[in-house]
């Protein structure tokens, strides 16, 4: 099916614009004005339906006049489009949405011709469906592992990168005592959060120069220098 | 910039296409999807996460309610989304080096496409039909495309040295220890923030 690749399902929504004005501004306006201050680190609405990679939503003007001797034409609506990256199948992933993130999606899609409503998860994702445009060529560079499998894999790749860099020149015997307590602690460590900028809850706000420095993997293992 | 979340760009585009076409086109992307040799360059290029081609066919924008205006349309339109590493420019140069070939195959039957190459007018023509992205979620913005794959190979290796060297003796470790390490010294850099792009 051309909309899944491996695990990774690529959904391709466009939902057309309610033409004219919510109150002071049109609706195209204020889902871009809503959008402008959406959180995009852990604190997203995406972080919330957690099985999702990648996930953008554009405002579409109008299509594209090339020059002649190409024709010009114009669309009659505008769309919001909808391009999201997620592990699993379409209905759980928007029941989730609508269940999980459901003022979010309430106050996106209030803007779209014939949204519903979020009170029925069944009915979104109906709409939602009716809005979807089959992806016609989807690549995935890695589609056989999820959200939190990649998160908890880029945890264990930096935490090892301390933990060598941490143990250099230490005997055998402390190296593997040392490497028992590393495999605990990476099996008791909590689920990464997705969105986050590694321990900085505002990273994608500001500047993140010190984002690294606050890994908890990387903050505490015997013998760090910044440990 | 709304394009940019960490270390990932997010590209739209959208590209007039004569409706004659189409099939032709989708021709080319079945072709593409069944035969895994095809994509072997766009996988070695390995800064992209995800990348699609969508066919809107004229008639096949949404239509929900009877007052909502039927689109006129005379071309179908091909929509490009991409989720790619690195700047505008190394992203675009690196396609029409490497991938020129294909991006013609993918792109001839849109009005007005240049050719990949010379890339100056690829570049003027991606920039005109380019649109930009209103709000950009990235669940690990830290991480490359490479950096995932690399995480993944030493997520791996640990899980397999922890099984082997559970029962070893310090001696054993050591020796295994090192092959271990020379093993994955490759993919331990670090994930951070990207250097600023355009």
């Amino acid at each position: 099916m051309p909309n899944q690749s491996g695990n990774v399902y690529g959904l391709t929504i466009l939902s057309p614009i309610i033409d004219g004005a919510d109150g002071n501004v049109s609706h195209d306006c204020a889902i871009r004005d809503y959008l402008a201050d959406l959180p995009r680190d852990h604190r997203s609405p995406f972080a919330k339906v957690s099985s999702t990679h990648l996930a953008r939503l554009v405002v579409m003007d109008d299509v594209v006049f090339v020059g002649t001797p190409a024709r010009e034409e114009h669309l009659q609506s505008k769309y919001l489009v909808f391009e999201t990256n997620f592990d699993g199948d379409l209905d759980t992933y928007l029941t989730r949405m609508a269940r999980e993130a459901p003022d979010e999606v309430h106050a996106v899609w209030r803007h779209c011709v014939g949204y519903p409503g979020v009170q029925d998860p069944a009915a979104f994702a109906g709409y939602m469906k009716q809005c979807q445009i089959e992806t016609t060529f989807f690549f995935a560079d890695v589609n056989n592992q999820t959200v939190q499998q990649t998160l908890r894999a880029l945890k264990v790749q930096s935490g090892l990168a301390h933990f060598i860099e941490a143990n250099q020149g230490k005997s055998a015997g402390d190296t593997q005592a040392a490497f028992r307590r590393f495999l605990e602690k990476i099996r008791r460590a909590p689920e990464p959060l997705a969105g986050e900028y590694e321990g900085h809850p505002h990273g994608a706000a500001a500047g993140l120069e010190d984002a690294g420095k606050l890994d908890p993997l990387a903050s505490d293992y015997e013998g760090h220098p910044h440990g | 910039m709304t394009n940019i979340n960490g270390k990932t760009y997010a590209m739209n585009a959208i590209t007039p296409m004569n409706a004659f076409y189409t099939p032709i086109l989708k021709l080319v992307f079945f072709i593409l999807g069944h035969v895994k040799s095809l994509q072997a360059d766009l996988i070695h290029l390995s800064f992209i996460h995800f990348a699609r081609w969508v066919v809107v066919k004229r008639r096949q924008f949404p239509r929900l309610s009877q007052k909502q205006p039927e689109e006129q349309l005379h071309y179908d339109y091909l929509l490009f989304f991409s989720n790619f590493n690195g700047t505008w420019n190394q992203y675009i140069d690196a396609f029409a080096d490497v991938l020129s070939n294909g991006l013609n195959l993918i792109w001839r039957w849109s009005a007005k496409y240049p050719g990949a190459r010379p890339v100056t007018d690829f570049k003027r023509y991606i920039a005109l039909v380019q649109f930009d992205t209103d709000y950009y979620y990235a669940a690990y913005p830290r991480a490359t495309a490479n950096d995932v794959k690399a995480a993944h190979r030493v997520n791996a290796a640990v899980e397999e040295f922890a099984r082997n060297s559970k029962d070893m003796t310090p001696a054993e470790f050591g020796a295994a220890y090192l092959k271990f390490v020379t093993l994955v010294q490759m993919d331990l850099g670090s994930t951070g923030i990207g250097p600023v792009g355009s």
